[in-house]
């Protein structure tokens, strides 16, 4: 009898019936905390291989906080070192100048090409309706890209900033990251996605409640839901754990660890 | 009724609550059924309870309900909510500590939301009989802070202190209390840190981690895959399965 995705979970067995997309992961170590093994893209795939993790999407902590440049050449490198492992975000802090923005746009654009680019407004001080960010709208939208965001922030909160956006850019798809991290949040991002047919589900977070991941399954479907982990932020064993765990079909489970994520992100 | 995973682990959870309380949702359980079929559905084979009726309304009453409810239940193993003895709402502090090492239980207090203080003028007495029967006492962070978790362990040498609900910000305080204090034990569930799981049991030692769920709150998959999938050996994996808390709770294995 084949095993179950549980079983996995429950034997510690590397998911080898399934195609794994960490969704939101990061890299590095961060202020804030220590990071094993400094987070580096090695002990990231160490630990992809321990669990069947196929690729995982990455913005280094650095990019999101201080050095928006040194963290995207640190994706670029460990993009190089482990091809098809791990695939960057590109990151972009608002407040650098546009012609700075463009430019670094343009790079990508001209190297290896942009998968999605990943805000984190918060961190960077601001929200997500900064001036600073047409530049990444503008490129995501001509070129219909995904944008995961910490939180789609700004005035009248995330669904007047998606309608806004969406209105404005209609080719754009918008993961709204932590979707699941407390019974508020569920239902607020639930409604978010069953108002706007673009926005995707991101599970990332260091909780999920009992049920929660049910519930959202239920009220949006499975194709809008996207596992990601936050590794090395957090480590993401449990989040593994849960979705390998969850009271839904295996086939749902399917979708939303890496068959969604690789459909949206053109993996 | 023996429940063993199908790795052979036999996971006990030292954090599980049954009762109502004030903003359940449609998904979660408040029974023992509920508690016992989300355990099955994943091989937990047994674990520590508190009553919800303890910690949101009344601990000596809510630790009545548990006895009341549990009884009968072997897997169920009661973990009771303490108050310090000034006010005398619970039994005097040996006699209290007594009765519940005698039912192999444990003890769970909530310091900010019962509004008393750890420190000796109001709590001392509750923590030096705990301390002779050897209780466990868990505890979580937000109740008490690190710097109050520091002065317990300093005073009550023997008394087996399990933190809760620290996550993945905690290294920089549970470090130099894992290396001072050997009463210190951290719950697995919310232990988040990237391979930190790895880095505790290479410099502590794996009986330092113990196995929780926090159900019905949260799911017991994730805390599950965090031991399943370390890179320890299987003899640390049974320890913090559930090795640990019941050799703390006296049972002989």
């Amino acid at each position: 009898m084949p095993m179950s995705l549980q079983d996995y979970a429950v034997t510690g067995t590397p998911v080898d019936d399934a195609h794994i997309v960490d969704a939101h992961a990061h890299m590095g170590p961060y202020f804030n905390f220590m990071v094993g093994d400094d987070g580096s893209a090695a002990a990231m795939v160490r630990m992809m291989d321990r669990l069947g993790i196929d690729v995982s999407i990455v913005s280094p902590h650095i990019a999101l906080t201080c050095d928006w440049l040194e963290g995207n050449r640190h994706v670029a490198q460990a993009a190089a070192e482990f091809p098809g492992r791990i695939v960057p975000f590109v990151v972009v802090n608002p407040h650098a100048p546009r012609a700075a923005i463009d430019a670094e746009i343009a790079h990508w654009h001209d190297t290896t090409g942009i998968v999605a680019f990943k805000l984190h407004a918060s961190l960077h001080k601001t929200d997500t309706m900064h001036e600073g960010y047409t530049a990444v709208y503008e490129y995501a939208d001509a070129h219909a890209l995904p944008i995961l965001s910490h939180s789609w922030s700004g005035s009248g909160g995330p669904m007047k900033v998606i309608e806004t956006l969406s209105g404005r850019y209609p080719k754009i798809e918008f993961v709204n990251a932590h979707s699941a991290s407390g019974w508020a949040v569920i239902d607020a991002s639930c409604e978010l996605a069953e108002k706007f047919e673009r926005v995707h589900l991101d599970l990332t977070g260091s909780l999920l409640v009992y049920g929660g991941l049910e519930r959202m399954v239920e009220r949006v479907g499975a194709e809008r839901i996207l596992w990601g982990t936050d590794s090395p932020f957090i480590d993401p064993r449990p989040a593994l754990g849960r979705m390998l765990c969850a009271q839904v079909p295996d086939e749902d489970k399917r979708k939303m660890l890496g068959l969604n994520a690789k459909r949206l992100y053109r993996l | 009724m023996s429940v063993e995973s199908p790795d052979g682990l036999r996971w006990f959870d030292c954090n599980a609550r049954i009762g109502p309380w004030s903003n359940p949702q449609l998904e979660q359980f408040t029974d023992i059924d509920g508690l016992l079929a989300a355990w099955d559905r994943v091989g937990i084979e047994a674990g520590l309870v508190h009553h919800t009726w303890a910690w949101e309304w009344a601990p000596p009453q809510g630790n009545a309900k548990l006895l009341e409810e549990i009884a009968g239940h072997e897997r169920l193993r009661p973990c009771f909510v303490a108050l310090p003895p000034g006010t005398r709402e619970i039994e005097p502090p040996r006699e209290f500590a007594a009765m519940v090492r005698g039912m192999g239980g444990a003890v769970r207090i909530f310091p900010n939301m019962h509004n008393w203080r750890v420190s000796e003028w109001c709590a001392g007495a509750l923590f030096d009989a705990l301390a002779e029967q050897g209780v466990p006492v868990l505890v979580d962070v937000g109740e008490i802070d690190w710097e109050g978790i520091a002065g317990v362990l300093e005073r009550h040498a023997g008394m087996p202190l399990i933190v809760l609900g620290f996550y993945y910000r905690c290294d920089r305080f549970a470090y130099p209390l894992l290396e001072r204090y050997p009463d210190l034990y951290l719950e697995s569930n919310s232990y988040g840190v990237f391979e930190g799981i790895e880095m505790v049991c290479a410099r502590f030692g794996a009986e330092r981690l113990i196995f929780s769920t926090a159900l019905p709150e949260l799911e017991a998959g994730g805390p599950m895959a965090l031991v399943t999938y370390a890179d320890i050996p299987d003899e640390d994996k049974q320890k913090i399965a559930g090795g640990t808390m019941r050799r703390l709770l006296g049972e002989v294995s």
